[in-house]
């Protein structure tokens, strides 16, 4: 019976706090206001954020940001930050694998592999990824494994067009794009480009670049490498230099 | 009995080492990068001889790594917004970290989640001469260790942060601004400039305006949509920097997605002939400049699907006449 009695009394307990989490409980929320083309992740708040002045100087700031905000002073005015970039999203720009294997490279069977990068670009708005090799996927010894061409003939893909890359008889080391802002010309999966190569006078290529404000833009980059029967057995290696940098 | 004793301690030994790998052992997962720096974009305007200390913060997210940070001059490299950076360090301006323990170009680690502060000092020599400097803050993380025995590729990442230095005496900038093409694309044209299109197409609008001065300016203003019965809507434009001697895309919003970079997309129902007009002006006391265009829309598809949908009203009626009268 004062078992019953407690167990009720348990009951009352707690259906009254659950009513009154209900009834007291508001939304807690960050300032996010946001257009179809910048979002603002997260107003500023700070009580201490603002314009001051004296009879020397002019300071409009933002505080919870370095070198965040305008300031003139005698011979310069800078301006830097989330005050005029709307946004405290730093940009960010991320690879989910920086040691991209192929294998072992057996001759006409191609091998993949795949990366992941990510670009969260909200200070910035506008970015662009680019992408350039340190020469071709070669050995110690200098034997290399030269760039896609893709299939040939028609189907020649370049260093700024993709074409189709399906034919086992087709050699070399090349790319697929997959995912938000890559290039137009990575229609499918089997097109693939060569790299740019950055000991000849070529320039690093775009692949990705975005005009709109967002957080996780992401897309995969899928390395493939053939080799022919006549390719000598060796270690293959290359380096890929990606730069990620928003607009002005 | 001392065999067995031993042959105990030792499938308990091996019990313990057991579930020890299993208690500690963690998931091998690829060797990531993710890098972060702010602020993404400088804007400064200085006179010849002064110098100035920025802070900027790098971040990194991903595994413990080296990195180097390093400035490069850019250029635009089209007219959407994108750069081209120089393989080599060019012009006046002379930058420095004032941290007592790091310079540009010397390796430092970064644990995962640890951010280093990067002070850098932007200094311009006396008799720089006046004009725009553009460069990029980048820091690069070194490549992993080649694996042997397999073909791999492995990846430099290098995040980049714009630097606009406008070198001025007097405080006062060349404002010298065109609009280079303010034109709808796609429709019909009929005549040198008009273009037609069906009342429910989306009508792309291409605005852009060239710098033909030497420092950077940043247009503000409107787009307007006047209709033929005196109906008006106003885009704003999206501020941007047009660098020295460039050309620049420049958006109005609200904005929409299409198959290629556009200023602004118009849709709804129109009928009869629109007049686009455009005014940007770049601060004050700067030239306004002006750009018209016009389109006429017409309900095409709507006028050939009711005629379609006449002939084969009339062709129905025909036959169940011509049955009628033959029954």
């Amino acid at each position: 019976m004062k078992y019953l009695v407690f167990s009720i009394k348990i009951i009352f307990l707690a259906f009254f706090l659950y009513t009154l989490y209900f009834i007291l409980y508001t939304d807690v929320q960050a300032v996010d206001m946001e257009s179809p083309r910048f979002r603002i992740e997260s107003a500023n708040t700070s009580s201490a954020a603002g314009n001051k002045s004296s009879t020397n100087y002019k300071l409009s700031d933002t505080i919870g940001q370095l070198a965040a905000g305008k300031f003139s002073s005698t011979g310069y005015v800078v301006k830097a930050g989330f005050q005029y970039l709307r946004s405290v999203i730093p940009f960010r720009f991320s690879i989910s694998d920086i040691n991209v294997s192929l294998g072992t490279l057996t001759p006409n069977t191609p091998s993949t592999a795949t990366t992941v990068l990510t670009v969260y670009s909200g200070a910035a708005g506008q970015y662009q990824v680019t992408a350039i090799e340190e020469g071709q996927l070669k050995t110690l010894s200098g034997k290399a494994i030269p760039d896609t061409s893709c299939n040939g003939d028609a189907e020649t893909c370049t260093e700024s067009v993709a074409k189709t890359w399906n034919s086992n008889t087709a050699y070399g080391f090349g790319y697929n794009m997959s995912g938000d802002d890559i290039p137009a010309d990575f229609s499918t999966s089997s097109h693939y480009r060569p790299f740019p190569n950055q000991f000849t006078p070529e320039s690093p290529t775009v692949v990705m670049s975005s005009v709109n404000v967002g957080k996780n833009h992401q897309a995969t980059m899928t390395f493939k490498a053939n080799i022919s029967q006549i390719q000598e057995a060796g270690s293959y290696q290359t380096i890929i230099n990606f730069v990620a940098t928003p607009s002005y | 009995m001392i065999n067995k004793q031993m042959n105990l301690k030792f499938f308990i030994l091996f019990f313990y080492l057991f579930i020890f790998l299993f208690v500690y052992s963690g998931v091998v997962i690829a060797q990531q990068v993710s890098l972060s720096i702010s602020p993404p974009l400088l804007e400064l305007v200085i006179k010849p001889g002064k110098s100035i200390m920025v802070a900027y913060r790098v971040e990194n997210s991903g595994d413990p790594v080296i990195l180097t940070s390093k400035i490069l001059p850019f250029e635009p490299k089209d007219n959407l917004g994108n750069i081209r950076i120089k393989k080599e360090f060019e012009g006046p301006v002379r930058f420095s970290l004032d941290n007592a323990d790091l310079q540009l170009e010397q390796p430092f680690f970064l644990k995962t989640g640890d951010s280093q502060q990067l002070l850098l000092r932007i200094r311009l020599p006396e008799g720089t001469p006046e004009g725009d400097y553009y460069y990029t803050l980048l820091t690069e993380a070194a490549p992993p260790k080649s694996s042997e025995g397999i073909g791999s590729a492995r990846a430099r990442a290098a995040i980049g942060s714009n630097i606009l230095i406008t070198v001025t005496e007097s405080g006062s900038v060349e404002v010298k601004p065109r609009v280079a093409l303010f034109s709808t694309i796609g429709g019909l044209t009929l005549g040198q400039d008009l273009k037609i299109y069906d009342s429910f197409d989306k009508i792309p609008l291409i605005l852009i305006v060239e710098n033909k001065g030497k420092n950077m300016i940043k247009p503000e203003g409107e787009i307007t949509l006047k209709g033929n019965f005196g109906e008006e809507i106003k885009h704003d434009v999206i501020p941007k920097n047009i660098l020295s001697l460039s050309q620049r895309l420049v958006e109005a919003t609200p904005s929409a997605q299409f198959e290629k970079p556009v200023s602004l997309v118009l849709s709804g129902f129109f009928v009869g002939l629109y007049r686009l007009s455009t005014k940007l002006t770049f601060g004050e006391n700067s030239p306004t400049v002006f750009a018209s265009t016009s389109f006429l829309a017409l309900p095409f598809k709507l006028i050939i699907g009711l005629i379609v949908v006449i002939i084969i009203t009339i062709l129905v009626i025909r036959k169940f006449s011509k049955n009628e009268d033959e029954d």
